[in-house]
């Protein structure tokens, strides 16, 4: 988290331009980075919906914070924190709790459209439903610091020592939260090979 | 190699060799790997379930996500910063400006007007003097403040 890294991190440098007054290099910012925030919370919260709605907090935040950012880290770590934060807020309240009734009415949904479509790859469609659905339930079911790290280190192929910086924990704390979640994920997915 | 399942430390190696690195480079692990099976059914299992993940693809983001956040940080922003935005932009124009400004003002003070009076002249024509005329006239002037302080020392001089 030195100067040196900073120094390094282009997104830090157009941070510093938003900083500013130069509003484009938000929008160079949001262009980089609005994919990568939006499936990660999309992968924690698992509603498309409530997961844009809190991107949308996250670069907000992003955005009220320019005229006292400083680049003491490296700029993705300071967003994953903030997505990382908000995304564990919504889970403790609830939040998501509607989003994901909704979102098992409309799994319900795609079921009986593909019944009814009688495509030749209706099974097939269907056996790949449930196996991602048995994803997502394994996931779901992690606690949350451990469905957060997997999902920085599975999908945003992040190492060890950022996410213990998103996580606010040591690296070696970071080593033994992938180890439980990955041991659990193995008891409960490692059927699927 | 001493195994990594019993070792604490090393572990990672294992999760990383059944997550990413799959490329064989890892030789002295995957001769552990032949002789251990608690640690080949350990990698079978994580490769199972990086695949299973691997599956499980994100949507993609709305059309209208932009729109959606640039409209909300319009909202959030109260009109005097809006205004400060406005004075910042005057401010980086500010040469063209001022530049627009002072023609005005020569157009509109050049302008022939009916009723303008005429500006009198000034009563001293400083610009018209050669520095030889201002030299002189300094000295003259000194002459007459000589001639005035001489008059005044005569005249508080005692009579006889």
């Amino acid at each position: 988290m030195g100067g040196a890294t900073a120094a390094l991190d282009y997104d830090a440098e157009l941070m510093l331009r938003v900083k500013g007054g130069d509003g484009a290099s938000f929008g160079v910012l949001l262009d980089k980075h609005r994919s990568a925030v939006v499936r990660f919370l999309y992968r924690m919260v698992q509603h498309q919906a409530e997961a844009e709605e809190l991107a949308q907090e996250v670069f907000l935040r992003v955005y009220r914070s320019r005229s006292t950012y400083e680049p003491t880290a490296k700029f993705t770590t300071w967003l994953f924190r903030i997505a990382t934060h908000l995304a564990l807020n919504a889970l403790r309240d609830g939040k998501n709790e509607r989003f994901q009734e909704r979102l098992d009415d409309h799994a319900e949904d795609i079921g009986v459209r593909q019944v009814e479509d009688r495509r030749p790859s209706v099974e097939q469609a269907m056996v790949r439903q449930a196996a991602l659905e048995e994803v997502r339930q394994a996931v779901a079911q992690l606690p949350e610091k451990q469905r957060a790290a997997v999902l920085m280190h599975k999908y945003e192929e992040m190492e060890y020592s950022q996410i213990a910086k998103v996580l606010s924990c040591s690296e070696s704390a970071v080593k033994s939260l992938l180890f439980r979640a990955y041991e659990t994920l193995r008891a409960r997915l490692a059927h699927m090979a | 190699m001493k195994c990594p399942l019993e070792d604490r430390e090393n572990r990672e190696i294992l999760l990383a060799y059944g997550s990413r690195a799959r490329n064989g480079s890892d030789t002295e692990l995957e001769s552990h790997l032949q002789t251990c099976p608690a640690c080949r059914e350990f990698v079978r299992g994580q490769r199972a379930v990086w695949q299973a993940l691997e599956e499980w693809e994100a949507e993609p983001v709305s059309a209208d996500f932009d729109r959606r956040l640039f409209a909300r940080i319009e909202r959030e922003t109260p009109w005097w910063r809006r205004a400060g935005g406005f004075r910042l932009v005057l401010f980086r124009a500010l040469p063209i400006t001022a530049a627009a400004a002072l023609a005005v003002v020569g157009v509109v003070l050049e302008w022939p007007t009916p009723h303008r009076v005429q500006p009198r002249p000034p009563a001293a024509q400083v610009e018209g003097l050669r520095p030889d005329e201002v030299v002189q006239a300094l000295d003259e002037m000194e002459v007459l403040n000589q001639f005035n302080r001489s008059i005044k020392a005569d005249s508080a001089a005692p009579r006889m």
